[in-house]
């Protein structure tokens, strides 16, 4: 083709295909939208929390006194228990062992009690023939002394033996309340939240990272509010809360006051991380919320929304 | 007279050509290097346009660029979320792990954390799985460029292709497991590195044990809300900083011109081409009027004005200058579209058309005035000399 036509058209081409690539080039990359609404405060203004769901007993983590082998579990995750109910019994054998052995040594002791007693009479009855002789020339003074500390030797023995039968009831009684202990029971009304436990396995005393049995009152259910130090200044005790439901922002509860824990706690992660990271100190307040609302368990977490005054509070000024 | 002009242009072929590659190279070296140029700047801030959803970032006051992590404490979060005008805020990890790829070698990935809940913040496209697969234990999303290269399988075959990531593999990252649930589309980052997003609590777990692990906090305002008044106002009341979406990217590429010597670089290549082109054209262009020094002599003695022969040769200038642009521009977007699918950073906003335009316009005048003044000073005299 001619030049003079070629080149312009090239030209023009270039042209055209280079505002193409600007066009196309640049268009913004699409959004990713959000999988779930996130929560949204519905106050101007306000203080924003962490939430974890919690019974209004607080979830009791029972403990086994007596670090035994568990022999049975007398109940189910989700029964409700009332005060005092056996949760589970470790393994007695040991113990009721160790009780029929006293028992025996408890029928040796009263057997000895009464040696004692019939030794005492004895010596009682040959020191009162004794004494009764009027005449001293018919019984010699070293004669009379015997019989005299052989009665007092008695009465010694006789002590002796009450008193070992005395300890020997006592040991009984330690056994007994040993046995007792080996019954782990309920400590109030509440619900069986988790149960850890398995026939046979180890039931460790003390403090322990994943309780045996969780119990808690179910009746009604609380909220644990962190709030952090630095916005503690600005947390109302009067003013409005919701709490949000993770996941779906539909979900949502007012909330009530329940109480304030006065002391401000380092934070432990919420997060669910085995390893506590504590870096602030943090606020709890407790708040109250009608469990049959919505949908929730026990230790789920929530985004929790406290109205706050918009304006500066007025700093009180000591007088004089 | 134009006809003329244009006659007297093309007369001669090769000098034609020959001015028309000239301009044609240095509007070349004009649009592709700062193309390279910015297409390197933006990978610098690339992750900031891919999370399009918040409208602030909210971070340690000592963050120089995006990569510059400087961990916040937890609460942190909370602080912010307390803000009035905040519609929401969630957490972001951001951090560079390493990951034990199936034949034993290591590869540093950027991991992304997001909030658990919300997902917020996941990558612009998914190829494959969709961004709640994240929810499987041990989900992680891997970007198609990682996938198909970095965190590729080397095939048993010597001489074979890589295998690429498939959804369902495992990963090591810091010895703990990782299963791809999904396969994303992002834009390359500066330094390259594969990017694995999952959860933010899953990329603590994965993380090396430190006491701070969030990174920034990332902030929708409330809808009519004034973003630079939210900036000032989480700034105030928390003392990080906080910036809209394009402060940031400010901040970030800021970072790369003042600390690294890419602009410096790429500036002396656009130099250069500049320079070559000039002298290339310039020279072709008064060598050409030269030669026409007689025709247009002949014009003068004809009686014609110095106006007159001034239009003609800006006519010409002008010719060769829209030609020369218009390939030079088009050869640059061919350049594009060829390495499309490599790893060459190219970027070709409307902008760089008109700076190359400039460009080019001031070779063009440059070189024509040179002419014009050979021109307007020629005797017609000359004409019948010798």
């Amino acid at each position: 083709m001619n030049l003079k036509y070629l080149l312009p058209l090239l030209s023009f081409t270039g042209f055209l295909f280079a505002s193409y690539t600007v066009v196309s080039s640049n268009q913004p990359m699409p959004v990713a939208q959000a999988v779930a609404q996130p929560a949204s405060a519905p106050f101007k203004a306000f203080i924003a929390g962490a939430g974890i769901i919690e019974s209004k007993s607080q979830n009791i983590a029972v403990g086994t006194p007596l670090s035994r082998i568990v022999k049975t579990i007398a109940i189910k995750v989700g029964d409700q228990v009332k005060a005092g109910t056996p949760l589970f019994y470790l393994d007695d054998r040991e113990s009721l062992a160790n009780l029929a052995v006293k028992q025996a040594d408890l029928f040796k002791a009263q057997a000895d009690l009464k040696v004692a007693k019939a030794s005492l009479n004895d010596s009682q009855t040959l020191n009162d023939m004794a004494q009764a002789i009027t005449d001293r020339r018919a019984i010699s003074e070293e004669e009379l002394l015997k019989r005299r500390n052989a009665l007092l030797i008695a009465q010694a023995k006789l002590e002796s033996a009450q008193a070992y039968v005395k300890q020997i009831e006592a040991g009984i009684a330690d056994i007994q309340s040993t046995i007792d202990r080996l019954v782990v029971r309920a400590p109030i009304n509440a619900e069986v939240l988790q149960l850890n436990l398995r026939p046979g396995e180890f039931a460790q005393s003390g403090v322990l990272a994943t309780p045996l049995v969780m119990l808690g009152n179910m009746d009604q259910l609380h909220v644990r509010v962190d709030i952090d130090e630095n916005d503690a200044w600005r947390f109302n005790k009067q003013k409005k809360a919701v709490a949000f439901l993770r996941g779906n922002r539909q979900f949502k509860v007012e909330l009530t006051l329940a109480y304030v824990e006065p002391y401000v706690i380092p934070k432990k992660s919420l997060t669910g991380d085995s390893t506590e990271r504590v870096d602030t100190r943090v606020l709890q307040a407790l708040y109250r919320f009608d469990p049959n609302q919505i949908p929730l368990y026990v230790g789920q977490q929530m985004d929790v929304f406290i109205e706050a005054d918009e304006t500066e509070p007025v700093l009180k000024t000591p007088q004089g | 007279m134009n006809q003329i002009a244009i006659k007297m242009l093309m007369g001669d072929k090769g000098k034609y050509l020959g001015i028309v590659l000239g301009l044609t190279f240095a509007s070349f070296v004009m649009t592709q290097q700062p193309a390279i140029f910015l297409g390197l700047m933006a990978r610098s801030y690339s992750f900031i346009s891919d999370t399009g959803l918040p409208d602030v970032w909210v971070m340690d006051p000592k963050v120089q660029f995006i990569d510059d992590i400087k961990p916040l404490q937890e609460t942190q979060l909370y602080r912010v979320r307390g803000i009035s005008g905040v519609e929401w805020a969630m957490p972001l990890y951001k951090g560079l792990l390493k990951a034990r790829l199936s034949n034993g070698t290591f590869q540093t990935c950027n991991v992304i954390g997001l909030d658990d809940t919300t997902l917020i913040g996941g990558p612009p496209i998914m190829l494959e799985g969709s961004l709640e697969d994240l929810r499987r234990s041990d989900g992680i999303i891997v970007d198609i460029d990682g996938a198909t290269d970095k965190l590729a399988k080397i095939s048993d075959q010597p001489g074979a292709a890589k295998i690429p990531l498939k959804v369902g593999d495992n990963l090591e990252l810091n010895d703990r497991r990782a299963v791809v649930v999904g396969i994303s589309k992002v834009t390359r980052t500066f330094q390259s590195q594969p990017v694995v997003y999952t959860t933010y609590s899953r990329a603590k777990n994965y993380a090396p044990r430190e006491r701070k692990l969030l990174s920034f906090v990332l902030v929708k305002a409330k809808p009519g809300q004034n973003l630079q008044e939210l900036t000032r106002r989480i700034r105030d009341n928390t003392g990080l900083v906080a910036y809209t979406n394009e402060e940031f990217k400010t901040v970030t590429y800021e970072y790369f011109l003042h600390n690294t010597g890419i602009p410096i670089n790429f500036g002396v290549s656009v130099l250069l081409g500049f320079i070559v082109g000039a002298a290339i054209a310039g020279q072709t262009f008064y060598s050409f009027t030269l030669e026409n020094l007689k025709q247009f002599g002949v014009l003068k003695a004809m009686g014609t004005s110095n106006w007159v022969l001034l239009r003609m040769i800006l006519l010409q200038a002008l010719l060769v200058e829209t030609l020369g642009y218009g390939l030079g521009v088009g050869l640059t977007a061919l350049f594009g579209y060829a390495m499309r699918n490599t790893i060459l950073a190219f970027k070709f906003p409307w902008q760089l058309l008109i700076f190359t335009g400039a460009g080019v316009s001031i070779i063009c005048a440059l070189a024509a005035l040179i002419s014009i003044l050979k021109v307007i000073r020629l005797e017609p005299a000359i004409v019948f000399k010798s």
